[in-house]
């Protein structure tokens, strides 16, 4: 395969050789990542087919723990999904540069992460052949869905949610499309053809015109318009599933802000876990800085100590309510048989992102790294006891009972991510990982250039 | 070449399109019905038919209706008109269908192979040909006394025709055997009134009940029989209910239902008994009857025995006080469990307080007396084992018992048969002694033959096969009758009958002449038939004190082990598997122990304070050993057993009989000698001490419940009498304002339904024996997971009973004595209050798991119900976390019926696949049968004409099912109750079903 090598003579140019640059000629490495990957894959879908022939009773799941990785999974995964469209949206009306190198990956990860939750309600379903009961279709019982139940609404908000996503990063990816589809024209040979017609049936016929950019402008604007109460209204509903029930633990009103923080809490910490390794293996240091470590160190630690103040606010409505059994069982929470997941979750969600605090630690990838890696631990166990410890301990004493996840849910759980890290994998080896479009721009607003730690002046 | 022809095209295409739906859809495709081609004229596919009979899983000789559906019983209940159980049944009852279907039951004759522990399959014609071979030699060779039958010690025709044939034959060596004998309570009535019967306790009339033991809710004489009559005394009703002190080391199933556990030492009820007797008798309470009784309680003042019963005097005088002062009492005997070597002097000392009393002849009623034969005695059976090692037993015949299972291995009882010439057994299951049978002639089982019983003086039982036999089986009658026609002779000439049904027939002509001398045998037949038997009251037998009495020597008991075995052993007959017996039903194993709540294994009952000292909690094996022999087993620490004694049920650890029993937890027979009684010859089960070791292992004990503390959430509640007389008047009162007041719940239906049905609860009459988790099993198709499942949590069961330890609540200051109930030591004054509660789906008026299904899979009914639609569901479960009453379960995998337990289903109940939810549904089966029925004759469901499983079976009647738009109702009655509570109604979900409170009577309420 050809190697696009840009000449070097203005750093416009580079940009584009940087980061188109990386696309290509996938290394050994990587081949065997891919390689890995997919076999983990197959055995997660060997597990789930497992499940599915030989009954729900595979997993560990049981009464009264009706629910328990799955759920976690789908939960923190919807929840990884937040920062893209944060990042992108949000930031993007905000008018903060510093989005511009990372916007695109994030972006990509919100609709991995997406699809991996997805598949969650389904792996989770004791008939996952009746999947489509779940949807408003027309069918001869003239019957519907129950739309009071809030499982519905999370059919509806994370379809949502995916569309405007999906839609959001497709319009921002166009201009670079069209410029893989011009680099390929320069270049001769049956597999350049192939890609100029690829890339440029995706581009719609982008040429760069005046009257385009000021019509995809005004798109994108208002695409981000669109794509900010999404940010708020996904988790919000998901956290409905829980805070519409009665059950102990799960039944409060403050469930929908603090799992909005929660989700954009762990969809930073997963944006800056990939970034490292991401802007190493495609030689984009240069791009993604501690300038930028910074910036989403200090997002981190706002979500932490928003998160922080939801658990606390919880503890105290339950001692506040003098609501006896929401009370043991938030007592039980931190004490009980879950009291290991506990812990973990109030260090990692809590005490250790305190370390933001310190602008030394921001600006130390390294150090952004693992902090990363433990905020993502800590939600996913966030989740896990949020579900878990609340159904395992509910209003009728006889019938408690504990939830330990077997090798199925594990696999699966340990799929997801092979699922999600594929996903991510072809897309950096396919598609412009940094946007190039955003970043000249920045370069030539002067916000910011490659290799500034700073903010420029 | 052919060309397509457009209807070809299109029969191609919808042939394929149907195939792909197969192929897409895991359910597995229709399978073709075919009608009857010939209707047979009694049969009308998919209406029952109902045949009368009796209950053979136990002697207590309940009359029971069987339910058959094309051919197939696939449901037993009580028969209402039975005088024993009043159409109840418990859960043994219950599951005498899983006995009729047992997967594991003997398919046909089988004869083993020399040398060898296989069976190989023969024809009836040779087996039959083998056994009168062999007779015949002992007959020719004048040896007729060395043939021996074994049998169980139910009266009845059958048992008669062992006489006879056993008479023809010429041999004499008839051994009844019956693992739980009462002969102690036999002996003791002989010598205390001069007559060796078994009374009835009309424990109905008696406003105090004081037992020293017995297990009458559970196994003992005729439990179901007792729980009704205790239900209808105990539970509380206007302003009123009985009292029930349970004295004794252990509260059994029976104690959980007292008002007041007084902890006495094992063996401590003949010192006790006499105490109280000398108290009534000192205070000149008893009457002129104490003049005759005083010289023999003189010596045993309640300060001498203070000690030695571990109840302190000032406890035994109050007692003594109290039992008096009752406007009626009456004081049970130790039963079977605590039957020590001097069982029957303890018996007699009960009979001398209930005599002191007054209460023979009022609450202990001779005349209607039980009926069993009198087994031979273990000093017999010894002499019988001795017999077989010496080689004098040519041919053992054995039919109805397990005795290799049921007798202590110190016998030698085993080891004996193995020189037994010719070991027959007739067992329809490959029990622990058809396992060393050199012949197996198997029985029909009891739902499959003709036979009879009679339980008591005047109550015959009639039974009448009600499928065709499952197996290659033969009724034992028949055999017997086949064999003596081979052998011929004067053997045929006795036993002329050419069938068993025939002999039957005959020997009722005795009853036929007794009952209705002027009608007609055949009209008499049917009718007996149709009826399930015969029977009426039988006359009262006046008693009077028998002056051998004064020569009974209350000496101290004895028990095995020395220093070294410092706890004493109790060993008690599990209330779900009896003897063993039970042990191959699935459904008995997986039913929850309604004290423990273990299910599928066996366990050592120890107090908290001797498991700290141990080290050891729920699960960790301990080595338990005593003079006789030695075992592992899991402890269970139990607050209701004294620290100076631990407990192990009877009826596990069964090496043979089924997938279901064997390899499955201990046989504490193991730990006994051959002890007996020393004045009945019966058997003397508290017989030893041991000692306990931790062993550092521990293995999983499955338990069903969580937490057996309501955590003060009002789950289960109880009230002092006094208390629930208060809140009664208040019920009264506002009912008399407002007679046709409804309960809100009754709201909850369609305006324009006639019905809203609803279910009452009343804990005060619950005793929790559990029949009618068994009956929803077998109503409703309930898959049985096994132990592994259960351990997961994972038991399908639509109804559970949770049993709470609870204290009593109420305004008066002198409630019952329930102090800290863990650590009362050896305290007489030990005392452990227990609430059982039956749990099911609640059918809400407001129920959250209807909101959350996301495809209506659940939803409320136009009359109230909350239903669930098995097709509609996908699986997500949310119904079920949201469930406060955690009464939904999912269907995990697709359970099995192993052939041929699949007949015993339901017809008019889904089979559930995987991944769906399900959950009790009221019996809706049964309502729309109801339903229909009344439609039929233009009319509304009447009260009491839909009676779910649950309800059908309680033996206490403590569940009552209706419709709550009607004020006359009974359901409707009792939810106005001044009791009526909601569990959890603090969640506004406007549940259905509506809990009674129980009640508890302290000492001071009358």
């Amino acid at each position: 395969m050809a190697t696009v090598a840009p000449p070097a003579r203005t750093p416009l140019s580079r940009v584009s050789r940087d980061i188109i640059g990386a696309l290509w000629e996938p290394d050994w490495r990587y081949r065997t990542m891919i390689l890995v990957l997919l076999a983990i894959l197959g055995w997660a879908g060997f597990a789930w087919v497992y499940q599915i022939k030989t009954g729900m009773g595979t997993a560990g799941i049981t009464h009264p723990v009706m629910w328990g990785v799955y759920i976690t999974n789908f939960v923190f995964w919807v929840g990884i999904a937040h920062s893209g469209t944060l990042i992108s949206a949000i930031l993007y009306l905000l008018r903060s540069g510093w989005r511009t190198t990372i916007n695109r990956a994030a972006e990509a990860m919100t609709i991995f992460a997406v699809m991996t939750a997805g598949l969650f309600p389904l792996i989770h379903l004791g008939r996952v052949w009746y999947f489509y009961f779940l949807a408003p279709y027309p069918n001869q019982r003239l019957l519907w869905p129950n739309f009071r139940s809030p499982l519905i609404w999370d059919f509806f908000a994370i379809s949502t949610y995916f569309t405007i996503s999906l839609l959001f990063w497709y319009s921002g990816l166009i201009p670079d499309l069209a410029t893989i589809r011009d680099r390929m024209k320069r270049l001769s040979g049956r597999m350049a053809r192939f890609k100029e017609r690829v890339y440029g049936a995706l581009a719609l016929g982008w040429h760069g015109s005046d009257s385009q950019w000021k019509n995809y402008r005004r798109a994108y604007l208002y695409m981000a318009a669109i794509a900010t109460p999404l940010v708020l209204s996904v988790h919000s509903v998901v956290s409905w599933d829980f805070a519409m029930a009665i059950t102990p633990g799960w039944h409060s009103t403050i469930f929908a802000p603090y799992f909005v923080a929660g989700a954009i809490f762990s969809g930073i910490a997963m944006v800056i876990t990939l970034s490292v390794p991401f802007r190493w293996a495609l030689g984009l240091e240069d791009y993604i800085t501690e300038y930028h470590y910074d910036n989403m160190g200090k997002l981190l630690l706002l979500t932490s100590l928003i998160v922080g103040y939801a658990y606390t606010a919880e503890y105290f409505m339950a001692w506040f309510s003098g609501d006896q059994v929401e009370w043991e069982s938030f007592v039980w929470r931190a004490t009980g048989d879950y009291a290991g997941p506990f812990i973990v979750m109030v260090t990692c969600n809590v005490l250790i992102p305190l370390l933001c605090f310190a602008r030394k630690i921001r600006r130390n990838i390294r150090a952004m790294f693992v902090i990363s890696i433990f905020v993502n631990i800590g939600m996913w166990y966030e989740r896990f006891v949020i579900i878990v410890s609340s159904l395992a301990h509910e209003y009728i004493p006889g019938a408690w009972g504990l939830y330990t996840p077997s090798w199925v849910e594990l696999s699966i759980t340990v799929g997801s991510f092979a699922w999600f890290l594929l996903w991510f994998m072809l897309f950096a080896k396919a598609l412009p990982a940094i946007s190039i479009t955003e970043v000249k721009e920045s370069i030539t607003e002067g916000v910011w250039s490659p290799g500034d730690k700073k903010e420029g002046a | 070449m052919s060309e397509i022809k457009r209807r070809d095209f299109l029969k191609i295409l919808g042939l394929s399109g149907a195939g792909t739906g197969l192929v897409g859809c895991t359910q597995e495709p229709a399978k073709k019905l075919i009608p009857y081609l010939v209707q047979p004229e009694e049969i009308i596919p998919g209406i029952p038919s109902w045949y009368a009979s009796v209950c053979g899983e136990c002697p207590a000789g309940c009359g029971v209706h069987v339910k058959v559906r094309e051919g197939r019983p696939i449901k037993v209940e009580g028969n209402p008109e039975h005088p024993v159980n009043a159409g109840r049944l418990c859960s043994r009852g219950q599951a005498a269908l899983q006995g009729l279907y047992d997967p594991d039951r003997i398919t046909g004759p089988l004869r083993r192979v020399e040398g060898s522990e296989e069976f190989q399959a023969i024809s009836w014609q040779d087996a039959e040909a083998l056994l009168v071979e062999r007779i015949q030699a002992l007959r020719q060779s004048g040896r007729s006394d060395r043939l021996y039958l074994f049998s169980d010690s139910s009266v009845s025709s059958l048992d008669r025709l062992f006489d006879l044939w056993l008479g023809a034959i010429g041999s004499a060596n008839r051994i009844i055997y019956d693992s739980f004998d009462v002969e102690p309570l036999r002996e003791a009535n002989r010598l205390t009134f001069g007559l060796a019967e078994i009374p009835r306790y009309q424990i109905d009339e008696a406003d105090l009940v004081l037992s020293f033991g017995a297990g009458f809710l559970e196994t003992w004489i005729t439990p179901v029989q007792y729980t009704r009559l205790f239900a209808s005394s105990q539970r509380y009703q206007a302003g009123r209910k009985g009292r029930f002190i349970h004295i004794g080391p252990r509260v059994s199933l029976t104690g959980t239902n007292s008002d007041e556990w007084v902890s006495a030492r094992p063996g401590a009820a003949m010192l006790l008994a006499l105490a109280m007797t000398r108290v009534l008798v000192a205070e000149g309470r008893a009457g002129a009857r104490g003049a005759a009784i005083r010289p023999l309680v003189e010596p045993y003042t309640p300060e001498r025995v203070a000690e030695a019963t571990g109840v302190d005097a000032e406890t035994i005088v109050r007692l003594a006080q109290e039992f008096a002062a009752a406007p009626s009492c009456l004081a049970l005997p130790p039963g079977v469990e605590l039957a020590d070597r001097n069982a029957a002097a303890a018996h007699v000392a009960v009979n001398l307080l209930n005599y002191a009393a007054g209460n023979i002849g009022r609450t202990v009623r001779f005349g209607p007396n039980v009926l069993r034969r009198r087994p031979a005695s273990l000093d017999r059976l010894a002499v019988v084992a001795e017999a077989m090692r010496s080689g004098a037993v040519q041919i053992a015949l054995i039919h109805g018992i397990d005795p290799v299972h049921t007798l202590p291995p110190a016998l030698g009882f085993a080891d004996a048969l193995e020189n037994v010439g010719l070991l027959v057994s007739f067992a329809s299951h490959m029990d622990e002694t058809a396992a060393r049978a050199d012949l197996i002639l198997p029985d029909h089982t009891p739902l499959e033959r003709w036979s009879d019983h009679q339980p008591e003086t005047a109550v015959h039982g009639l039974m009448q096969p009600t499928v065709n036999p499952v197996f290659d089986t033969k009724a034992t009658g028949d055999v017997l009758l086949s064999v003596a026609g081979q052998i011929g002779g004067d053997l045929a000439a006795g036993l002329t009958w050419p069938t068993y049904l025939d002999y039957l027939r005959d020997s009722w002509g005795a009853v036929h002449r007794d009952f209705a001398p002027f009608q007609s045998f055949d009209e008499f037949w049917r009718e007996a038939l149709a009826r399930g038997g015969v029977w009426r009251e039988a006359a009262a037998q006046p008693v009077t004190l028998n002056p051998a009495v004064s020569g009974v020597a209350f000496d101290d008991s004895t028990l095995d082990g020395g220093a070294a075995e410092p706890l004493t052993l109790l060993t008690y007959a599990s209330p779900n598997l009896y003897d063993g017996r039970g042990a191959n039903k699935a459904w008995l194993q997986e039913l929850p122990d309604p004290v423990t709540k273990v299910v599928w294994n066996s366990w050592l009952e120890i107090h908290p304070d001797l498991a700290d000292q141990l080290g050891v909690r729920n699960g960790d094996l301990v080595t338990v050993s005593s003079p006789a022999g030695r075992l592992d087993a899991p402890v269970y620490v139990y607050r209701g057993i004294r620290p100076d004694t631990v407990a192990i049920p009877i009826g596990q650890g069964h090496v043979h009989y089924g997938r279901s029993a064997s390899g499955r937890g201990v046989n504490p027979l193991t730990l006994l000698s051959a002890a007996t009684d020393r004045a009945s010859g019966g058997r003397a089960w508290l017989s030893t001490r041991v000692s306990l070791a931790a062993t550092g292992a521990s293995v999983r004990l499955v338990e069903a419940q969580g937490s057996a503390d309501d955590h003060g959430r009002e789950v289960a509640e109880a009230i002092t009498l006094a208390a629930a007389a208060e809140a009664d008047r208040h019920a009264i009162e506002a009912l008399a304002q407002n007679p046709d007041a409804l309960v809100e719940a009754s709201e909850d239906a369609d305006p324009k339904s006639p019905y809203r049905w609803g279910m009452a609860v009343d804990l005060s009459s619950c005793v929790g024996c559990s029949a009618c988790v068994t009956a929803c099993y077998a109503e409703n198709n309930i898959p049985v997971v096994g132990e592994a499942r259960c351990a997961e949590g994972r038991e399908m069961a639509w109804l559970r009973i949770e049993r709470y330890y609870e204290q009593a609540h109420g305004d008066t200051g002198h409630g019952p004595e329930h102090g800290n109930p863990s650590h009362e030591g050896n305290g007489s004054a030990g005392s452990l209050h227990v609430v059982h509660l039956p749990v099911m789906c609640q059918h809400c008026g407001n129920a959250p798991c209807e909101p959350v299904c996301p495809v209506y899979a659940t939803y409320h009914n136009p009359e109230g119900l909350n239903i669930q639609v098995y097709n509609r569901c996908v699986g997500t479960r949310y119904c079920s976390n949201n469930c406060p009453y955690k009464a939904r379960r999912f269907e995990w995998f697709d359970f099995e019926f192993p052939f041929p337990l699949n007949l015993q289903l339901n017809p008019d109940v889904t089979v559930r696949q995987k991944g769906v939810m399900e959950k009790c549904t009221f019996c809706v089966q049964r309502i729309m049968k109801a339903r229909s029925d009344a439609n039929a004759l233009g009319r509304d469901v009447a009260d009491g004409e839909v009676v779910p499983a649950c309800a059908q079976t309680c033996p206490a009647d403590a569940i009552v099912f209706g419709n709550l738009r009607d004020p006359d109702s009974r359901v409707s009655q009792l939810s106005r109750s001044g009791r009526a509570y909601h569990v959890l109604g603090e969640l506004n979900t406007r549940p259905a079903v509506t809990y009674l409170k129980e009640v508890v009577r302290g000492t001071e309420e009358a």
